[in-house]
């Protein structure tokens, strides 16, 4: 058995709780049956196991590793031979034993009424939903708990139910596409333009990114046991996530018109990978030591080295640069999306930079530890605050120095934003070499 | 065991360790001893393979840290300055989940858990809860989940903080045991009159540097270390330990610790030049203290 498994079974599984659960669930069961009210012992169970597996059961997987480190025991788990499969499947199905434990009885609980009623092959539709909310739950809630650790955040009881918190999104998000298959809601979804089955649609994306979800969690727990992860997974997602979004250029093709399918799709494409640069230049670490040693590398010659240290947000910039340009000259087809188009795009691309340096640039900063907090703000005063101001004053022909428009001539937008992305890019490599005596640039 | 070679570690806003190049061998006790803040702990972490040195190597057992850090664990004990515990579990479960962890089957898990906690000292106790274990059989506790796997390389980081005498004393005698039974140990310690019971050899790391370069041998049963104390001082003593065969660890117009030959006629013949020269000698005879005057001499500093 696996050992991290087998010692959650020894801590959480003890017989003064198993007693405890199968008292308190048994005697609410009882209750519900002979209240003989709205809430049949059914309906209580399903509740009872949103709350056991998936509320309570993703604190438990967020706990599953910062409650280590809280504890001091990380270090040793670290030093471990076990290797980052059976440490992840052992925390996730091992701290949260406890919750399953609890989870099952209500299962066999809603499971057996839905048999009764509906058919078995319903309840063992509904076995496999119910399994797949708490796997997926707390697999995003242990995923969040492992990101945050790679950035040297704490463990306080705030950070940790922002942990939990992530799972729950992800619970919701299961929960919400089960109704919409078993509501029937939307019957065909176009991808690709080809008109699919709704719920197969539906089902198929979640697997899908819950098989991603693991992968991830994988990973993270292999850089925890200091083992190297290279780009090629991220890249494969960035393909992945790329080509599935590109599929959806049915929803645009009523707002840009003039845009043939090719240029909507990497549009998509392209959105959906600066997306993805800003989630991962905010949650990954900024460490400018790891960056000074990919100069280094780089300086060196040893550029496989600094490609296999290539963080994930770098990926999905170049991954936006790439589908940016190539939709730049795409746009060359047709003379009335290019005008419109080809500066839009150089200025997202401008301001992406601009904004990716930013996060790293207050990483260089006194106070880091609240870098990304501060990036944040700037980032808030730069798109909102500032740009309403503008518009109280009516002096919305300045709106180009904070968003991609279309000034005149149409390249100032571009251009402005370009010179903002250089600006700061410059400074932050600045900020990020040593000096001659080995320390950091002072403030 | 270990090979570094000018290791640089750096936080973001100080470098820790500023080319730090060293060798420990085979069944040995090293001391790792130096100022708060000097880089021990830094430098015990890039051995155990948990910190990716900036620059430089470290190579335990063959093994490039970076490259095979996973194979390098496993064939390693280490225990933090500030460690936990499995308060609920008792040192049997404690011990067992330590031994799978490492890889031990299953079949073999119960001998190894019992070899370690009759090498700690805690087969009398080894139902009992680590939660009800006193401060010293939490730290031999910690020392087995460690040791289970038989590690060829050991790393305690200030295992001695926090003990009471006697178990200070149990613990050099583990030590001792251990590296007998042919691990190599690695110690980071402040306490360094402990550190003489059973150190080898000594490596102080002062500002991210290894003081003197290298480490210093502490014991060597063929070339001890003596202390010689002048009753009226002379400038010249050092001078003249030194022109009479004296390796010179630290002197002054008063005293002088050396490092001289066992041979008994050969230290009386150097006792009676002393003498035949002048020299008030008031005391000639082996340092107990010589731990401590190696480090002071080195870091420069006076107790």
């Amino acid at each position: 058995m696996n050992p991290e498994f087998l010692r959650n079974v020894w801590l959480e599984m003890t017989t003064r709780r198993v007693l405890l659960m199968v008292g308190l669930l048994g005697l609410t069961f009882a209750a519900a049956a002979l209240a003989n009210g709205d809430w049949g012992p059914a309906s209580v169970a399903t509740w009872l196991y949103y709350i056991i597996v998936v509320i309570l059961g993703s604190r438990s997987a967020a706990l599953s590793v910062v409650g280590e480190i809280g504890a001091r025991t990380w270090d040793s788990q670290r030093l471990s031979s076990l290797g980052a499969g059976e440490m992840m499947w052992g925390k996730l199905f091992g701290a949260t034993i406890y919750n399953w434990f609890g989870g099952a009885i209500c299962l066999a609980v809603l499971l057996t009424h839905e048999a009764i009623t509906a058919g078995a092959g319903t309840a063992a539709l509904d076995l496999l939903y119910y399994v797949g909310i708490g796997v997926i739950s707390q697999a995003a809630a242990l995923l969040a708990s492992l990101i945050a650790i790679g950035r040297g955040q704490g463990h306080s009881r705030l950070e940790v139910f922002a942990y939990q918190l992530v799972g729950l999104v992800a619970g919701v998000a299961v929960w919400w596409v089960w109704d919409e298959v078993k509501s029937h809601t939307v019957d065909t979804i176009v991808w690709w333009g080809h008109p699919l089955d709704a719920a197969i649609f539906l089902l198929a994306s979640l697997v899908i990114f819950s098989v991603w979800t693991l992968v991830a969690c994988f990973r993270e727990m292999r850089l925890e046991l200091k083992m190297r992860n290279g780009p090629l997974v991220w890249l494969a997602f960035l393909v992945f996530i790329g080509f599935y979004v590109a599929g959806f250029d049915a929803w645009l093709s009523q707002e840009l018109k003039s845009w043939d399918p090719g240029a909507l799709r990497l549009l998509l494409a392209g959105t959906a990978y600066g997306i993805l640069t800003y989630i991962m230049v905010l949650l990954e670490p900024k460490d400018r030591v790891h960056y000074r040693w990919m100069q280094g590398q780089i300086r060196q010659g040893h550029v496989a080295n600094a490609l296999n240290g290539t963080q994930a947000w770098m990926m999905g910039y170049a991954a936006t640069f790439l589908a940016g340009i190539v939709l730049f000259f795409w746009l060359l087809h047709d003379v009335s999306a290019a005008l419109v188009g080809q500066p839009l795009v150089l200025a997202a691309l401008g301001f992406l930079t601009r904004d990716v340096s930013l996060f790293v640039l207050m990483q260089t900063l006194p106070g880091r530890r609240r870098g990304d907090f501060g990036a944040l703000a700037i980032l808030f005063a730069l798109y909102v605050l500032i740009p309403w101001i503008l518009a109280s004053l009516n002096a919305n022909a300045l709106m180009f120095l904070f968003f991609p428009q279309l000034p005149s001539p149409t390249f100032v937008g571009a251009i402005a934003a370009w010179v903002q992305g250089i600006a700061v890019a410059g400074l932050t490599l600045t900020r990020l070499a040593l000096t001659e005596k080995g320390q950091p640039v002072p403030a | 065991m270990i090979e570094v070679e000018d290791l640089v570690y750096e936080y973001p806003t100080a470098r820790a360790l500023k080319g730090v190049s060293l060798k420990v061998a085979d069944q040995t006790i090293t001391a790792l001893v130096g100022p708060n803040g000097a880089g021990k702990t830094t430098l015990l972490r890039c051995l155990a393979a948990l910190e990716d040195p900036y620059s430089g190597k470290v190579v335990i057992d063959g093994m490039d840290t970076t490259h095979s850090p996973r194979e390098i664990h496993a064939r390693m004990g280490y225990l933090p300055d500030f460690y936990g515990l499995y308060d609920d579990l008792t040192v049997r479960r404690c011990l067992t989940y330590a031994a799978r962890s490492h890889s031990i089957t299953a079949g073999a898990t119960p001998k190894a858990v019992a070899k370690a906690a009759q090498r700690v000292g805690l087969s009398d106790r080894i139902d009992s809860k680590a939660g009800e274990l006193s401060r010293g059989l939490r730290q031999r506790l910690a020392i087995g989940q460690a040791i289970v796997h038989e590690p060829k390389l050991l790393l305690l980081d200030e295992p001695a903080a926090g003990l009471d005498p006697q178990a200070r004393r149990d613990l050099s005698a583990l030590l001792i045991a251990l590296r007998d039974g042919g691990m190599t140990l690695v110690v980071s310690s402040h306490i360094l009159a402990e550190l003489e019971d059973y150190c080898t050899e000594m490596i102080i790391i002062e500002n991210g540097l290894i003081a003197g370069g290298k480490a210093i041998k502490v014991r060597d049963d063929d070339r001890p270390r003596y202390m010689v104390a002048l009753a009226a001082p002379r400038a010249d003593l050092k001078d003249f330990l030194v022109a009479h065969g004296a390796d010179v660890s630290e002197a002054d117009e008063n005293h002088a610790v050396i490092v001289f030959t066992r041979n008994q006629t050969a230290r009386a013949k150097l006792v009676r030049d002393l003498v035949m020269a002048g020299f008030e000698v008031a005391s000639f005879g082996e340092s107990s203290k010589a731990l401590e005057q190696t480090y002071f001499a080195q870091v420069g500093h006076k107790a």
